[in-house]
């Protein structure tokens, strides 16, 4: 048989026939599952499980901070007023465009810090010219639509107002999350978006980019952010 | 590279020369010990949520091996309904005859990577290259490895045989690197080389841990983000998809999301998980604008319905390298396959057939140990001793084998030539023994040296056991009648 331009059919054919079933099936139904799985986070109160979460983060080596509704633009100031890590040279940050940080005052906020060079907000008109603010900035900001006690992860959906970018490529990652979308585990989080249009990309974060290939050695900062920050918005 | 590779050297050799290295098998060693530790303390917090976590894995995903048609076409057509461009390959051949096609009509002459065993069983690099495409691996150890011209060691941390300083010369040499061989160093060198080819390349390659069937989503765990990168910068996008990867729906994909991590590395989640659906969407400044989904069988479809159906379930997890004796030891060049330890064993055969793959199966002291850890419970050493008996009945072994256990099967069944062999066994071992046992100085006996070349070998004993009992018996009953 000549090579390539195989169809959709010419894949099925044989796997049908190995099953002896005759042609694919119109539909088959789930069976109703025998085995539900307790997890650890079972009967938890939403405070204990934005303490796990918190808790988990820190185990990952995720910088944590709390603070109250109004606080979100000082909190995540603070972490930027430092200059970039280690050095402590000027730099420039890249955020999401979202109506939550517009309305914090957070693009004010970062600003008015002496150390930030330029704020860019996530814009995809620009196309290329907002990857290139990504890659040159040292922070990149996001505003998660969750966060997964059992394993300390946050939820980042990408999209026309929060590139892929932001969260990759510059040397720290900030992540804000509200408390109140802290679920128990990430099957909460799939449940939620069954039935959705999903996104191109979900993307779950659990710390900083990470490796052990070289002698089993824990390096950080490989090819996504080297530090990252919750601030976990209560 | 296919799934096997230095086939030319036989297993004994190249076993041989993985014992004669000291490096190799004491960084497995480590590796091993390292991530079964914390695997095992991850297992204990979750208590009898782990065996209930496995027993649903193994349901849906026997559910899916069941209705294997049913869930590729609904993977397939869903896939297509999100915007991405299907091609189909019933064969290795025809994946590879696809992605040469997409680069062709691109016009692509550069491409950037993310480890996929998939790639790897089909020997897409060296296609590439062949055609003129080169090809960067940005995993950091498949980026040494292929610096260096060598092979993985093991499935997840698989430059493992090279230390410090050997990785550091390998780009001192090729990269013109000019830091020290602290791992970091390395680690950030390499960091700001292969940013550089990240967003240069034209196309991006990946694999795919799990497909989604209900919502055509594919998904990508990485720890270093080099998934991420190779998923959000390159214009173009080849996913290779194995038609075992399916799950039925989202909830499915927590199911055996809650596993693979804690089994492979031991860690609750790694710092990257993705769920991909569809190129970027309208209004979106990165991600792909062209995914191409390369749905691959390879071989697979003649698992399902066979005596090796339990093996569609794997996750590819390396759970069961992690706790073999015989990986720690021969480590991943020992087997000669892409695939190695103990789910290699299985698998290798089952996709290339029992006269490619020499005595490999051998490689296993079906003690059980992978089946006990398997987080989808695939029963491995009870396959790997199925592989045994298809190539004992299909005539397969070796020609030696056969008059040698005619004879033993002709011992063992005739009482009187048990006994006589018993009654002579004995003196004669009694003439060549030192000490009561056979040591190393018989080592030119053939078929016993395997055992006397490093151990000893008690000789026979004079007595017999059931003539021993029949006399304690009545020594025990005498003895008893005279305390009465």
């Amino acid at each position: 048989m000549a090579l390539g331009n195989k169809t959709l059919d010419d894949l099925l054919a044989p796997i049908s026939k190995q099953l002896e079933h005759d042609g694919v099936a119109e539909r088959v139904e789930k069976p109703a599952w025998e085995f539900t799985p307790s997890r650890v986070t079972d009967g938890k109160t939403k405070a204990q499980l934005v303490s796990m979460f918190v808790e988990e983060a820190e185990k990952i080596r995720v910088q944590v901070k709390r603070c109250k509704a109004g606080e979100l633009a000082e909190a995540v100031a603070s972490i930027v007023a430092a200059g970039a890590p280690e050095t402590g040279d000027a730099c420039s940050v890249v955020c999401a465009d979202d109506e939550r940080f517009a309305a914090a005052g957070l693009y004010d906020a970062l600003r008015a810090e002496s150390l930030v060079t330029d704020v860019a907000v996530w814009n995809p008109e620009k196309g290329e010219a907002s990857v290139d603010a990504a890659l040159a900035a040292t922070y990149g900001i996001t505003y998660a639509t969750g966060g997964i006690a059992e394993t300390g992860t946050v939820v980042q959906p990408c999209g026309p107002k929060c590139g892929r970018a932001v969260s990759l490529l510059p040397l720290v990652h900030i992540a804000v999350v509200d408390a109140e979308t802290i679920e128990p585990t990430m099957l909460e989080v799939m449940k939620g978006l069954e039935g959705e249009s999903l996104p191109s990309q979900v993307c779950f974060i659990s710390g900083p980019s990470a490796t052990a290939d070289i002698e089993l050695v824990r390096v950080e900062g490989v090819h996504g952010p080297m530090y990252v920050h919750y601030v976990v918005v209560e | 590279m296919s799934i096997l590779y230095n086939t030319e050297a036989t297993l004994a050799e190249r076993v041989d020369e993985c014992l004669a290295d000291d490096f190799k098998h004491n960084a497995i060693k480590a590796a091993q010990e390292a991530f079964y530790a914390k695997r095992g303390q991850l297992v204990e917090e979750m208590g009898e949520g782990w065996q209930q976590l496995r027993m649903h894995a193994m349901e849906v995903r026997n559910h899916v091996t069941e209705n294997l048609d049913y869930y590729v076409k609904q993977f397939a057509q869903n896939a297509e309904a999100n915007g991405c461009i299907m091609h189909y390959a019933p064969t290795g051949d025809d994946a590879l005859w696809e992605v040469l096609d997409i680069f062709e009509s691109h016009g692509a002459a550069y491409a950037v990577k993310s480890k996929s065993m998939m790639t790897e069983e089909v020997g897409l690099n060296e296609i590439l290259e062949e055609a003129g495409v080169r090809v960067t691996e940005t995993d950091c150890a498949e980026n040494i490895l292929q610096t260096a011209g060598s092979k993985p060691s093991h499935i997840v941390v698989p430059a493992l045989h090279f230390n410090r300083t050997a990785i550091a010369d390998i780009y001192r040499e090729k990269r013109g690197y000019e830091g020290s061989d602290v791992p970091e160093e390395i680690t950030h060198f390499l960091r700001k080389i292969l940013r550089h080819e990240f967003l240069e390349a034209e196309v991006g390659i990946r694999g795919c841990n799990f497909a989604v069937a209900e919502t055509g989503s594919v998904t990508l765990v990485t720890n270093e983000g080099n998934g991420r990168m190779v998923d959000s910068l390159p214009k173009v996008q080849v996913v290779f998809v194995g038609i075992d990867r399916i799950v039925p729906d989202l909830e499915s994909l927590d199911t055996v999301m809650a596993l693979l991590p804690r089994s492979a590395v031991g860690s609750k989640m790694t710092a990257y998980f993705s769920l991909d659906s569809g190129p970027r969407g309208a209004g979106e400044a990165d991600g792909p604008e062209e995914v191409h989904i390369v749905l691959m069988d390879n071989g697979r479809h003649e698992l399902a319905n066979s005596e090796f159906q339990d093996m569609l379930r794997c996750m590819r997890c390396g759970a069961c390298l992690n706790i073999c004796p015989v990986y720690r030891h021969i480590t991943g060049h020992g087997y000669g396959s892409i695939y190695p330890g103990p789910m290699g064993l299985v698998l290798t055969p089952g996709l290339v057939g029992y006269d490619k793959v020499d005595n490999m199966v051998y490689a296993c002291s079906l003690c059980g140990a992978c089946t006990e850890h398997c987080p989808v419970s695939i029963p491995i050493h009870d396959l790997v001793r199925q592989h045994r008996i298809n190539i004992v009945e299909q005539g397969k072994n070796h020609k030696v084998e056969v008059p040698i256990f005619k004879a033993l099967s002709l011992f063992w069944s005739s009482v009187p030539v048990y006994m006589l062999g018993m009654k002579v066994g004995a003196p004669i071992m009694e003439l060549m023994a030192k000490d009561g046992a056979l040591d190393a100085s018989t080592a030119w006996i053939p078929v016993v040296n395997g055992w006397t070349s490093t151990r000893d070998f008690d000789v026979l004993s004079k007595s017999r056991f059931r003539t021993w009992f029949k006399e304690h018996k009545q020594e025990q009953a005498m003895a008893e009648g005279g305390e009465r």
